[in-house]
């Protein structure tokens, strides 16, 4: 199919032109990155990926309630229009505040939301092929709104920056953040131990208990590694007497030489952690007791009346034809 | 629309026949029983072996979505076919893993958490199950067939002869893992479960770049994370 384009571009000399370009292509593939080392750092990542024990309504939830709600969040996102993808973000941003030190959370969930946001609009509108967009939005003509130099088709870009294409990347952004906000409520407010039981409850196999229990755990803790790895290199001088506005590459260098010495440090420790399981004869039986029962409180039957509430909502907006707008199809 | 996320879509422009798919995944599936089978199964590993497990999958998880996915931006898009950081991440923790554990199942199992951590922090478990099917019984499969082929003596590992015999080991069959690890993104995924959960045209010439633009990338880290995981391995048991 034909495609008409429509040229909005604003008139610039052409210097002015390709310094934007420039300017642009370096932001769409840097601007995530700054976002996150600057405001987030790999200690934030510790913040937002590790437990720490509050009093709000999530951490009263049994662990499978909130293994349902991210799994219910991601078929609702992938099945209705953006929209409401946009509006089940907010509502697990704000669950946020109601979390253990909230405000530094919701700061740092902040960060990571714009850059999700900026990389994901970016990762999809520059590269979006015409065909996929005149399938997306059922149209022949598209509105260029940038005009990019020829030589960046070589990095893959198409060669105008339509606002089809911005809209498309954006929308797309919804179908990642809402169940990505989710899991990480799910992992910040549930204790390993706690996940195990219900999980066992499910009948989901011991041993596999135990190693996702474990990976669980290891998850901060390798931000945790990651980070003192990448000061020591720091400190030992890598990077030293570099302009400043290089530091976030150095740190990612450091990252990139810190990956095996992670693994070794967390890779030792694991003896411990078997011998500590062992002398608690884990795995000796099929099954194991627990202290403490699993047992569904009220704010649970709460939560599953909301599930079916989001389902009956996505059925409605099926109905009313708020289906999926947009078709997730890669490019 | 299907089910969670799962078009169905069987016979779209250049979809590889599912005929063919169900074929290698049912081989697959019986190679990985007889395998498991005859070194012991689960009841073989020892609880550490779970443990290296656990640090391997969150370890790959971390290093692909986050640390690796954050690096790769930084590389140039038209060059992101050759310079995969997050994958490559991927591929050199799940040697390690293999070259600590050295038994059957350890790739298969490795690749199947980090698929559900991926799922719990990242895609919220849409497309399920097909993704722990294609994760598991390609990329877990292909190391697991190294520990079975050289007996549990993967990456050199419990070899006696020279240092240099035991280096050539770990860096030919890094290399030789992966080479196989280039093969499942482009035809499993780009030319079967892509069409099929989401439908689409399946681009053969896009399938054939992707795939020779992955394998020197992959061959040449899969020599140096066969080399490092005999490295670590002897670290790790000190």
């Amino acid at each position: 199919m034909k495609v008409n384009f429509v040229f909005q571009q604003p008139n610039l000399p052409p210097l002015v032109e390709l310094a934007i370009s420039w300017f642009i292509f370096l932001f769409g593939a840097t601007g995530p990155i700054v976002i996150i080392l600057a405001f987030v750092g790999i200690r934030g990542f510790l913040h937002i990926t590790r437990f720490e024990s509050g009093e709000g309504i999530l951490y009263k939830l049994s662990p499978l309630t909130k293994l349902i709600i991210v799994i219910s969040t991601t078929v609702a996102v992938s099945l209705t229009i953006w929209w409401f993808g946009a509006i089940l973000t907010l509502v697990f941003w704000s669950l946020f505040f109601t979390l253990n030190e909230a405000k530094r959370k919701v700061l740092y969930v902040s960060y990571l939301l714009l850059s999700s946001i900026l990389g994901v609009s970016t990762g999809f509108a520059f590269y979006t092929p015409y065909s996929v967009l005149q399938m997306a939005f059922n149209t022949n003509t598209l509105n260029v709104i940038w005009v990019w130099p020829s030589y960046f088709s070589f990095a893959g870009y198409e060669p105008y920056l339509t606002l089809q294409a911005l809209y498309y990347g954006f929308q797309i952004t919804f179908r990642f953040t809402a169940p990505m906000l989710a899991g990480l409520l799910l992992i910040l407010t549930t204790t390993p131990s706690d996940l195990m039981r219900y999980l066992a409850k499910v009948k989901f196999p011991l041993p596999f208990i135990f190693a996702l229990t474990v990976a669980m755990r290891t998850v901060p803790r390798i931000f945790d590694t990651l980070d003192t790895v990448v000061k020591l290199q720091l400190m030992r001088g890598l990077g030293y007497g570099k302009p400043s506005f290089l530091r976030p590459f150095y740190v990612l260098i450091a990252g990139l030489y810190g990956l095996v010495p992670t693994l070794i440090f967390l890779m030792k420790g694991a003896k411990y952690t078997a011998i500590a399981a062992d002398t608690r004869a884990f795995n000796s039986t099929p099954r194991r007791t627990y202290m403490k029962e699993v047992k569904y409180t009220k704010a649970d039957y709460v939560a599953w009346g909301l599930i079916v509430v989001l389902f009956v909502t996505v059925a409605l907006l099926l109905a009313f034809g708020y289906g999926r707008g947009i078709p997730y199809v890669g490019y | 629309m299907g089910f969670n996320g799962i078009g169905g879509y069987l016979n779209r422009p250049g979809e590889i026949p599912v005929e063919v798919i169900i074929a290698y995944f049912v081989f697959a599936l019986a190679i990985a029983i007889i395998l498991g089978k005859r070194n012991g199964g689960l009841k073989a590993f020892k609880t550490v072996d779970w443990v290296y497990i656990g640090i391997g999958a969150a370890a790959a998880y971390v290093w692909e979505f986050i640390i690796g996915a954050i690096i790769g931006r930084a590389v140039p898009s038209g060059l992101s076919n050759f310079i995969d950081v997050g994958f490559w991440g991927r591929l050199f923790i799940v040697f390690i893993v293999a070259a600590l554990v050295r038994k059957v199942g350890a790739g298969m199992i490795t690749l199947f958490l980090f698929n559900f951590f991926s799922d719990l922090f990242h895609y919220g478990f849409s497309g399920e199950p097909m993704y722990f099917i294609y994760e598991s019984l390609t990329y877990g499969l292909f190391v697991d067939l190294g520990i079975a082929i050289t007996g549990g003596k993967i990456f050199g590992i419990g070899v006696t002869g020279s240092t240099s015999k035991v280096v050539a080991l770990a860096a030919i069959e890094g290399g030789i893992i992966g080479f196989l690890w280039a093969f499942p993104d482009p035809i499993f995924y780009g030319a079967f479960f892509k069409p099929f959960l989401y439908g689409g045209v399946v681009n053969w010439s896009r399938i054939i770049y992707d795939l020779i633009s992955f394998i020197p990338g992959d061959v040449v880290i899969g020599i140096l994370a066969g080399l490092a995981s005999n490295r670590v391995q002897k670290a790790v048991q000190v």
